[in-house]
């Protein structure tokens, strides 16, 4: 068994803003409640982020163990290598998901010693009574993970929810199948509501949820709102920031918590504005993460970019909200909260196919990335291409090649390392070729002027 | 690609014009330096007058800083001048923070433009390929970069790919390229990563495969991954090469088959940022 000394942590990113230096307790707080909550009996659920059913188990009363997060916290902390290691030794391929490495090695330590292994970060990941998967396009280790995780605990039932969206294809519209789509999420969603009042003893309040469901379409208004704040010149607040504020956006949805601390966020952007307080003093570059996780042990990316007057006002990467009230039905008239969920996903999904079909050539990922070039004023295209997430990162670079034939050149940077796994990284390189990027949005920009 | 006459700069290293492109007719006998400390090789440049009047290349080895100072006395040796002689140095490469004497870092891709826009005004298009990595970038009507790429951090792509296969078997780095021009029966590789490329150059010699039949078939892989590297950046002629890479005159020449051109090469492509490093400073010291 892998038994190495727990690494130091690193200096902490910086933060711009008051509100996302707040996250990093408000995780620790809710790891060390789900080991708390697990000691009081309460139903735990290994829960995945952006699986439709946050308001759900929220208003059942489950307490979910979001196992991304957790790896991720892992993976911040610099102390994932050991169980990426442990899930190698369990045989698990390496070029699998490090997410689902890392909790799989976790899951298999713990399951072992019968409580949490030595010097766990932040108390530990909870032993769950129920696990929810969710088949989703490309990231099957949503549908497989739990699975895997089963050998460790095969007293642990697993129930995977199909979350399918109607795929892009520039001659047809969408419209016309989308009503079956939402028909199968409803039954999935019911099969769900089905699995867990089955196992946790508890009904459904579907009253409850019918609240929390609206509650979560004012906070996701809310969100996309105040990310628009970030549009000012100088941006008030960075993705390095925004890395944070998605805490409450994928990991707290449904709860009066998210909505306050969105509520908060949007006040403090406001106040920088109207006092022309940028992210940074001196803001040169304004650039996108234009796709791709950030690689959790390396934030401190974001400072170096600052450093060089680079920000990034805007991200594609968790964000995962649009206004409501864009979309082109009235959600509000859909009073069945599962139904209401499940066109909710649908037309998020699909927000961007009317736009990308009227540019020839274009697909939605890229006309969203215009969108916001045009929106925000960017400069710059910077990617990361972690190699263990083929869902979020296939296509990226097609992405850009896209986005030069339909719309213009705009300088780019691929940075190469992983979400968790550490040895995939080098700051020296990753820094080098910061340090080159800029000069070449320097040098663009001053054939501009 | 218009362009099929494979050109080398005049009157050595200096390339010397009749246009203006530096600063060394502003102002007399000021010494400058560049000084390019590269993963594998370390390479000071020393101008005086828009000149370069002295150059070296040595192996960084395992300490920058002292390979930092060797490579620089060693340059400054040649022209009979030391460290205190120096108006400015500018420091570029993997190790340019541990060059201690210089008074300013710059990135190695705005030193490789400048100094190619010295050598070779035309090129829009560079391949750099370095002991770590291999960059291919664009350059404006100025020299300078405004797109680059740089290969994965593995070897595949990269100058250590050839020093991994020169060890293998048993030959001079240097030999590499005219050895390879010999062969008669290339050897297909079926991998593009260095390490597999290893495995399977051993299992090649113990099949009777000759090197230079061996060295030709690596090039053609090394050549195939810089190659899809310049179509990912869209290759706009003309085109240089330069970094310890391009000394290879066999992977220079597959490189050209691959992209169906020809490529602008320096009579000493290692020292290119180095001598952009020197350009720089010049421009400090004139400005």
């Amino acid at each position: 068994m892998t038994e190495e000394k727990k690494p130091e942590e690193r200096k902490k990113r910086r933060t711009a803003t008051e509100a996302a230096s707040r996250i990093g307790p408000m995780v620790k707080a809710t790891i060390g409640g789900t080991v708390q909550a697990r000691e009081e009996g309460k139903p735990i659920a290994y829960s995945f982020i952006c699986c439709c059913y946050d308001e759900i188990i929220r208003a059942m009363d489950i307490v979910p163990v979001w196992t991304e997060n957790y790896a991720g916290v892992c993976g911040a902390k610099r102390d994932a290598q050991r169980f990426l290691e442990r899930a190698e030794a369990e045989n698990f391929s390496r070029s699998l998901c490090t997410y689902a490495l890392c909790g799989l090695g976790f899951d298999a330590w713990r399951e072992e010693l019968g409580e949490m292994p030595p010097e766990s970060p932040w108390g530990g990941q909870a032993r769950p009574d129920m696990m929810l998967g969710s088949g989703q396009m490309l990231c099957d280790p949503r549908n497989k993970w739990y699975q895997a995780s089963q050998r460790y605990m095969p007293d642990v039932p697993v129930y995977d929810v199909g979350l399918p969206w109607p795929p892009y294809e520039d001659d047809y519209d969408y419209r016309e199948v989308q009503d079956y789509y939402v028909k199968y999420i409803v039954e999935e969603l019911k099969g769900l509501v089905q699995f867990l009042e089955k196992h946790t003893g508890r009904k459904m309040d579907w009253d409850r949820l019918s609240e929390l469901v609206d509650l979560a379409d004012r906070t996701w208004n809310l969100i996309w709102e105040t990310y628009e704040l970030r549009k000012a010149v100088p941006t008030p607040m960075g993705t390095g920031d925004a890395m944070n504020t998605m805490v409450p956006m994928v990991f707290m949805m449904g709860t009066q918590e998210a909505y306050d601390f969105y509520k908060e966020l949007n006040d403090e952007l406001k106040h920088k504005i109207a006092n022309k307080e940028g992210e940074i003093p001196d803001e040169k570059y304004r650039l996108i993460w234009g796709g791709g996780l950030p690689a959790w042990f390396a934030l401190t990316d974001f400072n170096y970019f600052n450093n060089k007057g680079a920000v990034f006002p805007v991200e594609t990467t968790y964000r995962m909200v649009e206004a409501i009230y864009h979309f082109d039905i009235d959600l509000s008239k859909i009073t069945d909260p599962l139904e209401h969920v499940a066109w909710r996903w649908v037309k998020f999904w699909t927000y961007w196919y009317d736009k990308a079909k009227k540019r020839p050539g274009s697909h939605p990922d890229v006309e969203r990335l215009i969108q916001y070039i045009e929106d925000y004023k960017i400069d710059g295209i910077v990617m990361h291409e972690a190699f263990s997430c083929r869902s979020w990162h296939v296509g990226l670079i097609w992405q850009l090649n896209q986005l030069k034939k339909v719309y213009r050149d705009i300088p780019s940077l691929i940075l190469e390392s992983d979400i968790v796994d550490i040895s995939s990284y080098n700051e020296a390189d990753t820094r080098a070729r910061i340090d080159a990027f800029i000069d070449t949005l320097e040098a663009v920009k001053s054939r501009g002027r | 690609m218009g362009r099929k006459t494979k050109v080398k700069n005049r009157e050595g290293l200096g390339g010397k014009t009749t246009e203006n492109r530096g600063w060394g007719s502003k102002i007399a006998m000021v010494y400058i330096a560049g000084i390019d400390i590269g993963s594998a090789f370390s390479k000071a440049v020393v101008m005086a007058k828009n000149e370069i009047i002295s150059y070296h290349v040595m192996p960084s080895g395992g300490d920058y800083k002292l390979a930092a100072e060797q490579v620089a006395g060693e340059a400054l040796a040649k022209a009979k001048l030391s460290l205190k002689d120096l108006a400015y140095t500018v420091a570029t490469g993997y190790g340019a923070a541990n060059v201690s004497f210089s008074n300013q870092a710059v990135t190695d891709i705005s030193c490789q433009g400048r100094g190619i826009f010295y050598l070779f005004p035309s090129a829009r298009t560079v391949i750099d390929i370095g002991g770590q990595f291999t960059k291919v970038f664009k350059v404006d009507e100025r020299g300078r970069a405004i797109a680059f790429l740089q290969s994965e951090k593995c070897a595949a792509g990269s100058g250590r790919f050839l020093q991994i296969i020169a060890r293998v078997l048993q030959i001079d780095l240097e030999d590499i390229g005219d050895l390879s021009m010999k062969s008669q029966n290339r050897v297909d590789f079926n991998t593009g990563c260095a390490v597999f490329a290893e495995s399977e150059a051993i299992s090649r010699i113990a099949e009777g495969a000759a090197k230079e039949d061996i060295l030709a078939g690596l090039h053609r892989t090394l050549a195939a991954k810089i190659q899809t590297m310049v179509e990912r950046i869209g290759i706009e002629p003309d085109c240089a090469v330069v970094g310890g890479g391009a000394k290879d005159i066999g992977l220079v020449k597959s490189i050209e088959e691959r992209l169906g051109c020809s490529l602008l090469l320096p009579e000493e492509p290692q020292i290119v940022a180095a001598l952009g490093a020197a350009l720089i400073a010049g421009e400090k010291v004139s400005h």
